[in-house]
């Protein structure tokens, strides 16, 4: 992300740079020692932010310390996120009150280096029921995005609308949201099918925020990334529905699905249109804006009509039984 | 340290705003808005619509309260709420609980024993 080199010490002393290196040396040599390779990204992410909060602050080793004893010995985190990751024995109290380092802000930034299971994933993106947009990541750094309280703002449903998220909704509505990334897919397919072949041997793989290319790589190559999102997407929406997830998470999984299908589909068609229209034109940005879009619907949609069951439930049982 | 002084406040707060919803109902129903409004005119519980509605889920889930939607006066359906049977008799057990708890709590703090 940034582009100057993480190994100089970026206006921070010498001292307090060599405090955090030496803090994420041994929770990196730890983490080898436990076999937890999946948390490495996320601590990786983890000592970047501290660098970038740091920089150009006096950041005196006091600080630096101060900073890291939030985050518990090295070891600690090391082996509470390998637990956390093989599924071993976590430290349940500590992880359930919240005062795990696993999960916690730094620097005013929230982190999560919890595993993420679909039902956590889900309740980020479509919870009616808290008010903010932004919600602490799923896994990583930063924030997600809460389609629910969007909906709420919006006015298009009450936080209390359903007893459960999509709970009432009937079954052949829920496989709509499953149907939705697999139109996409299919779409993708059929792109494919049809410009594969006329492609010519170099396309673009990376474009500016206008539309126009900056990067070419093989169209082989290229096809790789789009594809392997795609198949991802469609991986765990089938896992969700193979393994009967309660709604919220199968809607959610269909949701991801659609979002990563959109991506790809958007990405591959933007190569198609830079190979053979103005370089300017922008099909990315409006891909990945569908996609959102769609998600966002597909969520309201349902909530809504998880709601008009509830209450037709409600509102038809009492007038036969008379009012309460 | 402002941060310890934020979550110990917030910890004691969760119980009492369960007793506070607990109450409102106690008195009648009413729908989730209403709850919320009327809780927020007792500034002093710092109670938001972002803890009202999952504590409602909640007491929902262990039976304490019911939901129903109903036509309203005014605009389109709305889910009420009502204490459950079993709602009533915690609602009588912890107010009870609550003043002697407030009790203990004036003569520790030094304060008068209004009661």
């Amino acid at each position: 992300m940034n582009a100057s080199n993480p190994e100089p010490v970026r206006g921070l002393s010498d001292a307090s740079a060599e405090l955090i290196e030496t803090y994420f040396a041994r929770v990196h040599s730890a983490l080898l020692v436990s076999a937890a390779e999946e948390c490495e990204e996320a601590v990786e992410d983890l000592r970047e932010h501290i660098y970038e909060e740091l920089s150009g602050t006096s950041g005196t080793p006091v600080d630096v310390a101060r900073v890291l004893g939030e985050l518990g010995t090295p070891e600690a985190l090391a082996a509470e996120c390998s637990a956390a990751a093989t599924g071993g024995p976590r430290l349940a109290p500590a992880v359930r009150d919240g005062r795990s380092p696993l999960t916690g802000t730094l620097l005013g930034m929230p982190y999560e280096l919890r595993l993420p299971t679909p039902e956590r994933v889900a309740q980020r993106w479509w919870d009616p029921m808290e008010p903010k947009i932004l919600v602490p990541r799923v896994f990583g750094l930063g924030w997600d995005v809460n389609f629910g309280a969007i909906a709420v703002r919006l006015g298009m449903i009450r936080p209390d609308d359903e007893d459960v998220p999509f709970g009432s909704v009937p079954e052949p509505w829920l496989a709509l949201s499953a149907l939705l990334p697999v139109l996409v897919a299919v779409a993708f397919a059929v792109l494919v099918a049809l410009y594969q072949s006329a492609l010519p041997p170099q396309v673009a793989v990376h474009w500016g925020i206008t539309g126009a290319p900056d990067r070419f790589g093989s169209k082989e190559s290229a096809l790789l990334m789009p594809v392997a999102m795609t198949l991802l997407g469609l991986v765990i929406l089938g896992m969700a529905w193979l393994r009967r997830r309660p709604p919220l998470s199968r809607v959610a999984a269909g949701a991801l699905a659609t979002m990563l299908c959109s991506i790809s589909a958007a990405t591959y068609g933007q190569q198609v249109v830079t190979a053979y229209a103005a370089d300017e034109v922008g099909v990315l940005l409006p891909g990945m804006a569908f996609g959102l879009l769609v998600t966002f619907g597909l969520f309201v949609t349902l909530a809504r009509i998880g709601r008009s069951v509830e209450m037709r439930r409600d509102l038809e049982g009492t007038s036969k039984k008379g009012s309460v | 340290m402002g941060n310890d002084t934020d979550s110990r406040l917030s910890q004691f707060r969760k119980g009492v705003v369960e007793l506070a919803i607990l109450a409102l109902l106690h008195r009648g129903e009413a729908y989730g808005g209403e709850i919320v409004e009327r809780l927020a005119g007792h500034p002093g519980l710092a109670i938001s619509a972002g803890t009202v509605y999952p504590l409602l889920s909640r007491l929902k889930k262990s039976g304490l309260i019911d939901s129903l939607w109903r036509e309203s006066p005014v605009g389109p359906p709305r889910k009420y709420y009502r204490l459950s049977a079993e709602g009533d008799v915690e609602f009588t057990a912890m107010a009870k609980a609550w003043d002697g708890v407030t009790d203990a709590m004036d003569g520790l703090l030094g304060k008068e024993v209004t009661r």
